[in-house]
């Protein structure tokens, strides 16, 4: 089945995170890949993360996707005008890539080319209605298109937001049909979100998909680290738990899978983002009790 | 106002290989922030003498960007006869009109930043984007091409930390939008998606 049948079925949706790789060789990607096949309903393709340059996302699914792995292919306005973002999103529909997840994406400056020129032609509420325009059959011209896509859309959001991060919440919602969150830790803090996008849905007659982000923690210097990653917050509590564990990985997983059971009843899914590679997503996701 | 700012002078040194120097300043913006009017231009004369340059003169026009007559400058300064080149301390509209008149090699002495302002003494960079298609009115004064380091007009990224944009110690452009809107009872005016902008207005190619 399909990762858009699955999202319409109400099946838990598990989604991983890959990242291509920095030069041509795939080996570690098909790596992570065979780990995750059977397990992830479908996987994210990361597209130049953290502004960082890799293989790009359409490449990287094509290989992934050759191997029977679904893919949800990361597009950012960062490094595209509206000309190569179209390009390149109908010769991925063509190559068989059904799935986007839309960004803004990091600016060029926290990256490892600091001096690119930032391109943001369009922004990412922008960039979900061209790809609308795209599944209807014409680009952002009007031209008609000799084929259309059918595309299923992602946007991403914060779990904490401000009154104006709200504000383009409101927009994703009216156009996406998935949001993939930041990493939670606070499930408490998550169920207030949910509310809030409830009230949105209700005030917009729309439903969304929620798909919950998930970084298992490994040590307390790593829990401290996302600390500083903007959208996410540790709670105190948990670093202290990670702190006197005596095995810091142990403790850091039963952690995590104690915050994907707790998410099961309040969303759609969980998407594993894991600091280094998925030799322990497989654990995770049975002591979770997802597999 | 044009916001620029000073080269580092090694930077300056390097780019004049020739000798004999005049330098122009200018009387408007770049005077204003202090770095082309005639006390940094006296700074600068100095600094060039003591490198082994000839300043074979110097003056602040009233206007670098806008010259009336450049013979009327010529028979007021002399010294530009007798020069290999122009230092010109003014931001790029005013080193490009002045290279259009003087036919000799024009250097700038200032890197252009912006479009900014001066508000209460405090001079205020990037208030305008230049995107020839002006929507500020939307966004309560406050203008997204610009002072959002992604351009974005439909609302924040989720890049800002307290408030800081991602990408320096500014606050997040987006915030002071919400905020500013928010006073004046304008909030309406973001709600709606706003379609990316249209570039060929502010391009230098001219539809025909």
């Amino acid at each position: 089945m399909s990762f858009i049948s699955k999202l319409r079925s109400g099946k838990f949706i598990i989604t991983a995170e890959i990242s291509p790789p920095k030069g041509t060789d795939t080996s570690r990607m098909l790596g992570d890949a065979a780990l995750l096949k059977g397990i992830a309903d479908a996987v994210n393709v990361t597209d130049n993360q953290r502004a960082a340059m890799r293989m790009s996302p359409i490449a990287a699914c094509s290989i992934l996707q050759e191997k029977g792995l679904e893919t949800i292919m990361h597009i950012t306005c960062r490094d595209r005008n509206r000309l190569a973002l179209q390009s390149e999103l109908i010769g991925a529909f063509a190559l068989g890539i059904r799935n986007v997840l839309v960004m803004s994406g990091d600016h060029p400056s926290k990256g490892d080319h600091e001096g690119a020129k930032p391109v943001y032609d369009l922004d990412s509420v922008q960039l979900l209605g061209m790809i609308q325009e795209l599944n209807r059959g014409v680009d952002l011209s009007g031209n008609k298109l000799d084929g259309k896509t059918d595309f299923c859309m992602g946007a991403v959001t914060n779990t904490e937001l401000n009154e104006a991060g709200l504000l383009k919440l409101k927009k994703k919602i009216k156009i996406a049909s998935f949001l993939q969150t930041q990493a939670v830790f606070d499930v408490k803090r998550f169920s207030e979100f949910i509310e809030k996008k409830s009230e949105i849905e209700l005030k917009q007659s729309k439903q969304i998909k929620i798909i919950a982000g998930i970084i298992p923690l490994r040590s307390e210097r790593s829990a401290l680290f996302l600390n500083k990653v903007p959208g996410i917050r540790v709670p105190d509590d948990m670093i202290k738990q990670i702190k006197d564990a005596k095995y810091p990985e142990v403790e850091g997983m039963r952690i995590t899978s104690d915050i994907i059971k707790e998410l099961r009843t309040l969303c759609d899914g969980v998407h594993i983002m894991p600091v280094g590679n998925h030799e322990h997503t497989k654990k995770l996701l049975e002591m979770a009790g997802l597999i | 106002m044009i916001i620029s700012r000073q080269k580092e002078f090694n930077d300056i040194l390097q780019m004049l290989s020739e000798k004999n120097i005049f330098i122009i300043g200018c009387g408007k913006c770049a005077k204003k922030q202090r770095v082309g009017g005639e006390p940094e231009v006296q700074d600068m004369k100095k600094k060039l003498e003591a490198s082994g340059k000839n300043i074979t003169g110097w003056t602040v026009l009233s206007s670098a960007c806008s010259i009336a007559s450049w013979n009327d400058v010529l028979s007021q300064n002399p010294g530009i006869n007798k020069s290999d080149a122009l230092l010109v301390m003014s931001c790029g509209g005013g080193v490009s009109v002045i290279s259009g008149f003087a036919g000799l090699q024009v250097y700038p002495a200032l890197d252009t930043g912006s479009l900014g302002g001066v508000c209460c003494n405090e001079v205020v960079t990037e208030q305008c984007g230049m995107c020839g298609d002006c929507t500020i009115w939307l966004y309560g004064g406050i203008c997204p091409v610009i002072q959002c380091a992604k351009s974005l007009l439909n609302g924040p990224c989720g890049g800002a930390v307290e408030g800081k944009c991602e990408v320096d110690e500014r606050l997040c452009a987006w915030d002071k939008i919400f905020e500013r809107l928010k006073k004046l009872g304008k909030l309406e005016n973001i709600e709606n998606i706003h379609e990316p902008k249209d570039h060929m207005k502010k391009t230098r190619v001219k539809k025909t």
